[in-house]
């Protein structure tokens, strides 16, 4: 970690974990991540969308693999040893996000995100934080929590979603 | 970084309503003619553990009702006051206002103050009104005098070195009277002088919150201070002048009298007996004390009790003594402390801890995770050692079946923590009997059979909801009005049964109703105005089954009890939910019998693993009739109906996998599949897959945790290669393929 990033994590700001999309790099929040691992013995899942591959045994956990590529149609869809699976920890719910690489974990102030324009990702902006500017890079922060629990991914029962 | 204290609270909160509860019933038990020292005693330290609790835990108002309740304990049990039937009273209400505050805390509220002033102030006269009255016991008497303890210990083994709970321990003893610090010994121990009227037991009990009694060299100092020990002439001090304390019997004053009972000659309040019992109270003693301790000393308290009624109480610490004893014949049958001559008594009441523990519902379910986690693991390693010689790996193999004999038995032991008997769903329904029959003007009485039959908590507290239905339900469409019965030549008294048992591994519970059982012509004809579908000549059980539909109501009345069709579809919903079936039987003018069938737990399956293309899925065991080979003639179309399958003389309806689950691959010929014929909630059908693969055990998870319910899939479970394999739901596959056709 740099001096820079150092100075800025003891001035409260949020790390996040950086990954690719195809060509777009998103950022969320380190703390809804659990572990990343690789793909591998995904059972699929009987008339589900084709963006949820499936189910995997995670430690006698049942967790479900989401593949954000096939959700928004982005790049080339293959899965090899390099295919990484984020785990994610959204209170208590525990999911994988196929992705097509993790590359970083940046720490970020707030003032450093700047609001999305209401056009420009694939996400709908409802789900996004904001942009953030690093080295040339652009990176978007998301909120993973609010879009995995959308009805637009269907991944809780519409019941348990409005009790929740 | 800061505690969080609150992840103790829930610790404090059971500690404390253990110590209440223990505090409440030493007081209901104590005699207030007669008080035994060591229930005051014991008393007292409940009071103290929940004040040191609420203390540290910030609880004022608790600590502020103990401290209060403390300080009157305190002098009751140095005996300078008597025990008034007033005070245990004003005990008892200081318990309730406890219990109060404790319940209030739980729930995030303050609790009013206006009775905890009252009960602070009442408590607060007791312990200063009556002091004066004169009354000490001669037992107070060597307390008069001051005496000279010196205390002998090493510092680095007194609450680990640290200065503070050294000078905290100095503090704590200068209540007891004076205390000076004379510095160390030749030896490095540091020895301090107390000057104090409390007896040995006080100053150790303040040692013991912070060292080991060993630890500690206690012992008089000055003689000249001291009452000399003159068994038999007078009363003795009370305190064992050394750390060798004497034997009971030997230490025994040579003209000691036999004590009436009742009388309370208690000569020795801190005689050997109930020294002894301190030392028990050293071994168990902490702030959170639901201790094994306390348990202990109630017991040898209440054989000392017992002992004084039947007139050999030496050591029952009865405060009230007469100011001159004389001297008495010898004792007929002392009591020593190594308890020979203590008869073993049936204890009066049951002990103060029962042998169960509370523990949290999420703690066994984590143990049963824990179990399935073994299972899974038992089968992962018996598959990759499947393909070894088992002559070569001999020990291996020994091995394996060793951990799959002892994983279940741990399993079958664990899930027994969970089971319940069902007497605890049954005992509500004389109850619900009662009121349901008396609201629609017929007699009924019921009996209840197999009580004990255990199943899952989890289960249990499922099947309340679905049995008051269907006893309702029995009662309002099944008993007739009583005219009715003696008109039918049925006695006038209805009769509902309900029985529980176990049947090859699953839970029965029926409910049987000597009514007038269904009525088929009313049912079909029902059907038919509401558009449900009919099978050309249904057959009983299929007529049957359409109560269960949705909207479907025979009752000719709307009543509050039933009639509005909601009931019955709720209850095999609910069932189902469980894995578990309905069934029902009837015969007209007789009666009718629902049948619910249950798997023993939620966690566990027996199922058969079958394959449809590279995939496996579960069956359970408890829903297969039977596996078939079909031949292809078998197979008939029903245009508009999809594919039957003609066994025997009966057409089942073909479910094939492959269609149901899109699997994407072609469906194996009529003469390569396999068909595995399932009882459904809607009679038997057949469903098609590639093949059958093995009979297993498997641990049910649930997919809901982490996504969400899918059609015809009722969990999920791992298979012995780590792969997740899906549960099928019959019920679900026969309905999601009666869509696709």
């Amino acid at each position: 970690m740099s001096d820079e990033q150092m100075s800025a994590a003891s001035e409260g700001a949020r790390e996040y974990l950086t990954f690719k999309l195809g060509d777009e790099e998103y950022g969320i929040d380190i703390l809804k991540v659990q572990e990343i691992r690789g793909y591998d013995a995904v059972t699929r899942i009987a008339n589900a969308p084709e963006f949820i591959k499936g189910v995997i045994n995670m430690r006698g956990i049942i967790v479900p693999i989401i593949d954000m590529r096939l959700k928004f149609n982005l790049g080339q869809v293959e899965y090899n040893e390099f295919t990484v699976v984020i785990i994610l920890n959204l209170s208590g719910r525990i999911l994988g996000l196929v992705v097509d690489g993790v590359s970083d974990v940046v720490a970020l102030r707030r003032d450093q995100i700047q609001p999305a324009p209401d056009f420009g990702a694939v996400l709908d902006t409802a789900y996004i934080e904001g942009l953030v500017s690093l080295e040339g890079r652009m990176i978007i922060i998301v909120d993973i929590e609010r879009l995995m629990t959308s009805h637009e991914m269907g991944l809780v029962d519409q019941t348990s979603a409005t009790a929740a | 970084m800061a505690i969080d204290m609150s992840q103790f609270y829930q610790v404090f909160f059971e500690e404390a309503q253990e110590n209440l509860a223990t505090m409440e019933g030493l007081l209901l038990e104590l005699d207030v003619e007669a008080p035994d020292l060591e229930t005051l005693n014991a008393i007292f330290r409940a009071a103290h553990s929940i004040k040191g609790g609420a203390g540290t835990f910030g609880f004022n108002d608790m600590a502020e009702v103990t401290h209060v309740l403390e300080t009157l304990l305190d002098r009751l049990r140095k005996q300078e006051l008597t025990p008034t039937a007033e005070m245990i009273d004003a005990f008892l209400q200081a318990g309730d206002v406890l219990k109060l505050q404790l319940q209030a805390h739980q729930e995030g509220r303050e609790y009013d103050e206006l009775s905890k002033a009252a009960l602070c102030e009442r408590l607060e006269r007791l312990a200063h009104g009556t002091s004066e009255t004169g009354q000490a016991p001669a037992s107070a008497s060597p307390g008069e005098g001051l005496r000279r303890w010196r205390l002998c210990f090493d510092p680095a083994a007194i609450g680990r070195g640290a200065a503070e709970e050294r000078r905290a321990l100095f503090e704590s003893l200068g209540e007891l009277g004076t205390i000076a610090d004379l510095g160390t010994d030749d030896q490095g121990r540091q020895v301090w002088r107390i000057e104090t009227s409390s007896r040995r037991a006080a100053i150790e009990e303040i040692l013991a919150f912070v060292c080991e009694p060993d630890q500690v060299l206690l012992e008089p100092e000055g003689s000249e201070d001291l009452i000399a020990h003159q068994p038999g002439a007078s009363p003795g001090p009370g305190d064992w002048p050394s750390e060798s304390r004497p034997r009971a019997e030997p230490a025994l004053p040579a003209g000691a009298q036999p004590i009436q009972e009742g009388e309370g000659y208690g000569f020795f309040p801190d005689a050997p007996g109930a020294e002894s019992l301190i030392d028990q109270e050293h071994e168990g003693f902490g702030f959170f004390g639901g201790s094994p301790g306390m348990d202990q000393l109630a017991q040898v308290a209440r054989r000392a009790r017992q002992d004084a009624e039947q007139g050999y109480g030496f050591f029952s610490a009865a405060p009230g003594a007469p100011p001159d004893p004389s001297p008495a014949p010898p004792s007929p049958k002392p009591v020593s402390r190594d308890g020979g001559a203590i008869p073993p008594q049936v204890p009066k009441r049951p002990a103060v801890t029962d042998s169960s523990i509370r523990v949290s519902v999420d703690k066994v379910d984590q143990l049963i995770n824990l179990v399935g986690e073994l299972v899974i693991t038992h089968a992962m390693l018996a598959d990759a050692c499947a393909n070894l010689d088992p002559v070569a790996h001999q020990r291996i193999m020994a091995g394996l079946s060793n951990l799959e004999r002892n994983s279940r038995d741990l399993q079958e032991a664990v899930m027994s923590i969970r089971m319940m008997p069902i007497s605890f769903v049954f005992n509500r329904f004389p109850r619900v009997v009662r009121d349901t029959a008396a609201a629609l003007g017929k007699k009924v009485s019921l009996r209840l059979i197999g009580e004990d039959t255990e199943l899952d908590k989890g289960l249990i507290e499922r099947l309340a909801d679905p049995l008051t239905h269907l006893v309702r339900n029995s009662i309002d469409h099944g008993i007739e009005r009583p005219e009715v019965r003696l008109a039918a030549g049925k006695p006038e008294t209805g009769e509902i049964i309900l029985r529980a048992s176990h049947r090859s591994g699953s839970v029965v519970v029926e409910v049987i109703d000597d009514g007038a059982g269904l009525n088929r012509d009313k049912i079909l004809a029902k059907a038919a105005r509401l558009g449900m579908p009919l099978p050309e000549n249904p057959s009983d059980k299929e007529v049957w089954q359409l109560i269960f539909q949705p909207g479907f109501s025979t009752a000719e009345q709307i009543t509050d009890i039933s009639g509005r069709g909601v009931g019955m579809d709720v209850v095999r919903r609910n069932i189902e939910e469980m894995n578990g079936r309905v069934e029902i039987d009837s015969v007209a003018g007789r009666g009718t019998q629902i049948t619910i069938r249950l798997p023993l737990t939620l966690a566990i399956l027996d199922g058969l693993s079958v394959r449809m293309g590279t995939e496996i899925f579960i069956l359970p065991l408890t829903v297969i009739h039977e596996s078939i080979q079909p031949r292809p003639q078998q197979f008939k179309t029903v245009v508009g109906k999809g594919r039957v399958v003609q066994i025997n003389d009966d057409y089942l309806p073909v479910v094939s996998l492959h269609q149901v689950f899109n699997s994407g691959l072609p469906e194996p010929g009529p003469s390569d599949c396999i068909l595995v014929i399932v009882e459904t909630g809607e009679g038997r059908a057949a469903i098609m897959v590639d093949e059958l693969v093995a009979q297993h055990q498997v641990v049910i998870k649930s997919l809901e945790t982490n996504y969400r319910r899918v059609e015809g899939i009722s969990g999920a479970t791992i298979m012995g290669d780590g792969r997740v394999a899906m549960i099928l739901d019959v019920d679900a596959l026969v309905r999601l393929n009666r869509r696709l056709g």
